[in-house]
């Protein structure tokens, strides 16, 4: 398990690395965190002839509100997500969402832009970054880009990041002070590989009822889901367990992940539905919390 | 029987070492011009191999050398073998590949980054073969033969039966069935297995390994190697676990050393993960069974019948011993006396099976207590009144099973008695009641027990053959103690018995007790095997009841000699002398007397006042044999005494499995073992919590496996899940002790007691959390999938009622 020879390059800005990254395009790969990419290497799964060592680069690692726009320097590590106070304050299902992802050695390499440019369709980042509406920003030769997070999730692992651009950030918007998150996610042990994970952030009108529902799930698809037929069952509906339970099985044909070692499609099917329930159900929980002031 | 340092719980003398990080292990050991190996691992599970081209491989510079199964062919012996001789097999595969991952060529070079640059060059061409992976399709005549010497890909079939099932059966009143599969796990050590080849001074190899139990097996490697086995020197280097993978992980160093004769410098290979996962040849039972018990209606077990088919893999180094190993406990902890066994190995394209904690104990004492679970709950009777109303009594030892083995002593009611006296499980039984009432959660209580036998004697790889090629008996242990000219104590193991069990601890504490001297003050060494004197190793729960055997042998001898001196320099007869507390003094003047320091001076210093006829030092060696191995009979009616140190167990599960995701998570759990004489609580209590969570992970998490094409899907730790510290429970563990009368002390042997029962006790727990669906595990690991598929076709059930 030795990674076959390549070239290292550690740029220390990021026109230095878009830079290598446009003269080597799709022969290079942007070595963050490593947390993924390392044991690809390794195990020769992955055979860059070029390693674009982004970890010096300082203006990938702030955390930063503008307006309405909290944004995470690509090279943020995830640890952060759970221990900034702005985020928490800002996008608290992000928190919540990064304790699931590995354990806590690997959030202390692991990065927001590696998890997102890996875009494994179990991984929590992901998977929020769909339910949340965020914006990835990519730079290239060209300049920056912005691309919908929906938009940015393309196939199995594969992005709309293009082999001469590098990703710089993320921008969720600030979740409404009103609103109710949950995450839920079941593996086999602690820190696995999800086998199915749901985000909802719901907000609940003056009658009680969904004014708005967002749903991203993971681990059933090739890319992490939004669960559109769900949100779209619940809008203008009452919270109640049984309106609840019964949008969830909107998830149920998106489930198109086949069968493997540790779950058959029908229990991924199965589970899809759980998981969203009891995600929407816990931000239910906690959007009446903040309604009553507690 | 007190004693002041055996039984006290105290740290272990390994780990200050091993916290440091200075443990040695055998990565970390770098030799003067060491080159590194890697291998070129097969891709398909079955093929004839035409060609392997190392044209561009040899071009890269640093690659130093490409060896093949030819290159083995020519120049080595078959490997070391207990299985038949039709099956043979090489460190690297000769002429076909019987499994994806077996070993096909070994690249050596600077390092091993060059070395694994050096395998992607090579060039093997494959004539592939049917794959044959289903070990019932094995079994017919269509499918293809991995051994086309061998004829068959039945390896071994035979049916042995005690007593008379079928008047057994006849007169049950209840009489259960089930079919049920233990599933592939393994050892799986935090480090894998390797080894450093150099040819040394004189012609002589030297194999510095971490596995191995060499003083046993080391000429078996020198003949596979065509070197005469004084030209061999094996050097123990401590292993970071073993689990029974490193019991016998023998082509690791025989690959090494020819690698290192063939190029003629140090040469290191050490296994990666992958080739752990797929090629480490100790991978554990995987077998399918037909299996049935028959109950009076009171019910006391009236027979036995069990029909299985162990998937052995590609070959069977060490024959069927894992099933002479359940012939040790077949009946358990009970009374009846009527069993058959009918066994089917058989060869299939996966890795070949190997040792792991139980040696196939463990699989047989889950379908034992699958049994008895199923006969409780179709007669109405507690887990707890089942067992105890067929236990073996306490008056009824030695007690000889069916089968010939013998189980030495026991208490099987105090041990029940003491795990239920460690939970209240009326106040769990009602909880379970108020929860599934209340809340519409699931709690589960399982309840188990296993017999654990220990200190294996060598009968057992070869009475179950009709025609042993190597029908040894011996399968002793020795110690070499050594008082220097300052008092101070030096221990010698005469084997690789340093793969994270306590080795040091054991002999320390023993030394303490004899000596009366801190056991931290005893430094310990191994010998390599051109010093050894004869010994087995860890392995069978055998270490600390045999090397506390030599070490007591030895200081007896020391003791002895000790007393002499000081009779001698005293001028009092040796009888009114003692040793106490590292002082030989005399009984009614304890006042007088001379500390070890002063009797070593004059052992080692001043010869002239010696006794006569005593010569100067103060060491000893002892050398322990097996404590009590009969002879099976030739015609397999009986298997002698092999295994008649006989621990016991109880494990009490609390769970809840949430029936939407299958995900079970303990509530609490009770583990009360006998290992008669306990030497240390706290390291007895470690192998029970490591056995019990590798037990878990055999029930929940762990698979090796293969699909039906032969491809095997468990090749990282992504998909081959082993508990951790968030999975396992927090175990609370109580002891019994009843002594040995047989051993040293009275020690009896607990490193996998552990694994045996908790795979039944968690088994248990999960059928009674969900049994108004209907759920009976009966497939290992039960995965959340299966347990969701029970729940809802039971709720779809219910639902049509």
């Amino acid at each position: 398990m030795k990674p076959p020879p390549f070239t290292y390059c550690d740029p220390e800005s990021v026109d230095e690395a878009v830079a290598l990254k446009s003269e080597y395009g799709s022969d290079s790969l942007v070595l963050a965190g490593g947390q993924s990419l390392l044991p690809m290497l390794n195990m020769r799964l992955a055979r860059p002839e070029v390693l674009i060592d982004i970890n010096k680069i300082g203006d990938l690692q702030r955390i930063e509100r503008w307006d309405d726009i909290l944004e995470v320097g690509a090279g943020v590590r995830q640890y952060e997500l759970e221990d900034h106070q702005l985020v928490g304050e800002l996008v608290p299902l992000l928190p919540e969402a990064t304790g699931y992802i590995g354990h806590i050695e690997c959030r202390h390499r692991g990065t927001v832009g590696g998890s997102l440019a890996h875009a494994h369709s179990a991984a929590e980042l992901p998977c929020t970054a769909v339910a949340l509406d965020a914006t990835v920003v990519v730079r290239g030769p060209s300049g920056i880009r912005t691309i919908e997070a929906r938009d940015f999730f393309q196939g199995r692992m594969t992005t709309a990041l293009e082999p001469e651009e590098v990703l710089v950030a993320v921008r969720y918007p600030v979740t409404p002070q009103a609103a109710g998150h949950g995450f839920v996610e079941v593996a086999r042990r602690a820190g696995d590989f999800a086998l199915a994970g749901a985000a909802a952030v719901v907000n609940l009108g003056e009658d009680g009822c969904f004014t708005s529902v967002s749903v991203g799930v993971s681990s059933i698809s090739d890319t992490p889901v939004r669960a559109s037929a769900v949100e779209s069952a619940l809008i203008g509906e009452a919270p109640t367990e049984n309106n609840i339970a019964r949008a969830a099985e909107e998830i149920v044909p998106s489930v198109t992940a086949a069968d493997d070692l540790h779950a058959t499609h029908d229990y991924r099917r199965h589970l899809a539905s759980v998981v969203v329930r009891r995600a929407i159900t816990a931000a239910v929980a906690r959007a009446h919390e903040r309604r009553n002031g507690t | 029987m007190t004693y002041a340092y055996i039984g006290k719980d105290r740290r272990r003398v390994e780990d200050p070492r091993l916290l440091v990080g200075r443990g040695g292990y055998i990565a970390d050991l770098r030799l003067p011009g060491m080159l590194h190996a890697a291998i070129l691992r097969s891709p398909v599970p079955h093929a004839r191999i035409r060609s392997v081209d190392a044209t561009e491989a040899l071009r890269l510079p640093g690659v130093v050398a490409v060896l093949t199964g030819e290159d083995c062919k020519a120049k080595l012996n078959p490997c070391m073998n207990f299985g038949p001789a039709t099956i043979a097999q090489y460190p690297l595969a000769v002429d076909k590949v019987r499994y994806v991952g077996e070993a096909v060529a070994a690249v050596v070079a600077e390092n091993r980054y060059l070395a694994e640059d050096g395998v992607d060059l090579l060039e093997v061409d494959y004539e592939t073969l049917p794959p044959v992976t289903d070990p019932m399709a094995a079994m017919e005549p269509e499918s293809a033969l991995l051994h086309e010497e061998h004829g068959s890909n039945i390896g071994y079939e035979r049916t042995f039966e005690f007593g008379d099932v079928n008047a057994a059966f006849a007169g049950a009143d209840l009489v259960v069935e089930d079919t049920l599969h233990w599933g592939r796990s393994a050892g799986v050590p935090m480090e894998t297995t390797g080894a450093v080849a150099q040819p040394g001074f004189n012609g002589v190899l030297e194999i510095y390994c971490n596995s191995l139990n060499f003083s046993y097996f080391s000429f078996l490697i020198a003949a596979t190697l065509r070197i005469p086995s004084n030209k061999l020197t094996m050097k123990p280097v401590p292993a970071g676990g073993s689990f029974g993978s490193k019991l016998a992980a023998h082509k690791v160093p025989t690959l090494a050393g020819f690698l290192a004769l063939q190029v003629g410098r140090p040469v290191s290979y050490v296994e990666d993960r992958l080739d752990n996962l797929m090629n480490s040849d100790h991978h554990g039972c995987d077998r399918f069974y037909e299996a049935r018990m028959g109950f009076r209606a009171d019910g006391t077990i009236t027979g036995l019948d069990i029909d299985v088919v162990d998937d052995y893999g590609a070959y069977m180094q060490f024959g069927v011993g894992h099933h002479g190993n359940a012939f040790s406990q077949v009946v358990g902890p009970y009374r009846f006396r009527d069993v058959r066994y009918r066994i089917r190995a058989v060869l299939t394209d996966k890795c070949q099976q190997g040792a792991y904690r139980g040696f196939g104990s463990e699989v047989h004492n889950w379908v034992l207590e699958r049994l008895v679970d199923q006969g409780a709950a179709r007669l109405g009777l507690a887990p707890e009144e089942i067992r105890r109303c067929n236990f073996i009594q306490p008056d009824q030892f030695p007690y000889t099973i069916p089968g010939g083995n013998l189980y030495d002593s026991g208490d099987y009611p105090a041990v029940l008695d003491k795990a239920l006296s460690m939970i209240d499980l009326n106040k769990w039984r009602a909880e379970q009641k108020r929860l599934r009432e209340e809340e519409g959660r699931h709690i589960g209580i399982g309840l188990a027990t296993t017999q654990e036998r220990s200190v294996f004697s060598s009968t057992e790889f070869w009475s179950m053959v009709e025609k042993p090629v190597l029908p040894v008996t011996s399968s002793p242990e020795s110690a070499t103690v050594t008082i220097d000219p300052t008092g101070q104590f030096q221990l010698l193991l005469h084997c690789q018995s340093m793969w994270g069990n306590s080795p040091e601890t054991v002999g320390a504490t023993v030394l303490a007790e004899e000596f009366g001297i801190p056991p931290e003050s005893v430094n310990v060494r191994y010998a390599d095997s051109a010093h050894a004197l004869p010994s087995t190793g860890p392995g069978g729960s055998r270490y600390t009841v045999m090397v506390a055997g030599a070490i007591r042998g030895a200081s007896r001898k020391l003791r002895k000699k000790l007393i002499d001196i000081a009779a001698h320099t005293l001028e009092e007869a040796p009888e009114d002398l003692e040793l106490v507390d590292a002082r030989v003094q005399v009984r009614d003047a304890p006042e007088t007397g001379l500390t070890l320091a002063e009797l070593a001076a004059t052992a080692y210093f001043f010869a002239l006042s010696l006794p006569e006829g005593m010569t100067s030092g103060l060491e000893e060696s002892y050398t322990y044999d097996h404590p009590y191995t009969t002879l099976p009979a030739p015609d397999g009616s009986d298997f002698g005494v092999f295994y008649p140190i006989m621990g016991h167990a109880c494990h009490i599960v609390v769970l809840e499995v949430d029936p939407d995701t299958g995900i079970p998570s303990f509530l609490d759990y009770v583990a009360v073992h006998d290992a008669g004489t306990i030497v240390n609580p706290r390291s007895l209590g470690g192998h029970v919590t490591g056995g019990a969570t590798q037990g878990i992970g055999t029930t929940l998490y762990e698979e090796l496996a293969y699909d039906e094409d032969g491809q095997f899907q468990s090749s990282t730790f992504r998909d081959y899940l082993i508990p951790t510290a968030n999975e396992a429970p927090a175990f609370r563990i109580g002891h019994v002790q009843t002594p040995s009368p047989f051993t040293e002390y009275g020690i009896k042997g607990g490193g996998e007691g552990g694994r045996m029962v908790a795979p039944a006790a968690v088994s248990a727990a999960i059928d009674d959390a969900l049994r108004e669906y209907g759920m009976r595990v009966r497939r290992l690991p039960v995965k959340p999938a299966d347990i969701v598929a029970t729940v809802r076709a039971g709720r779809s059930a219910e639902g049509a009622v």
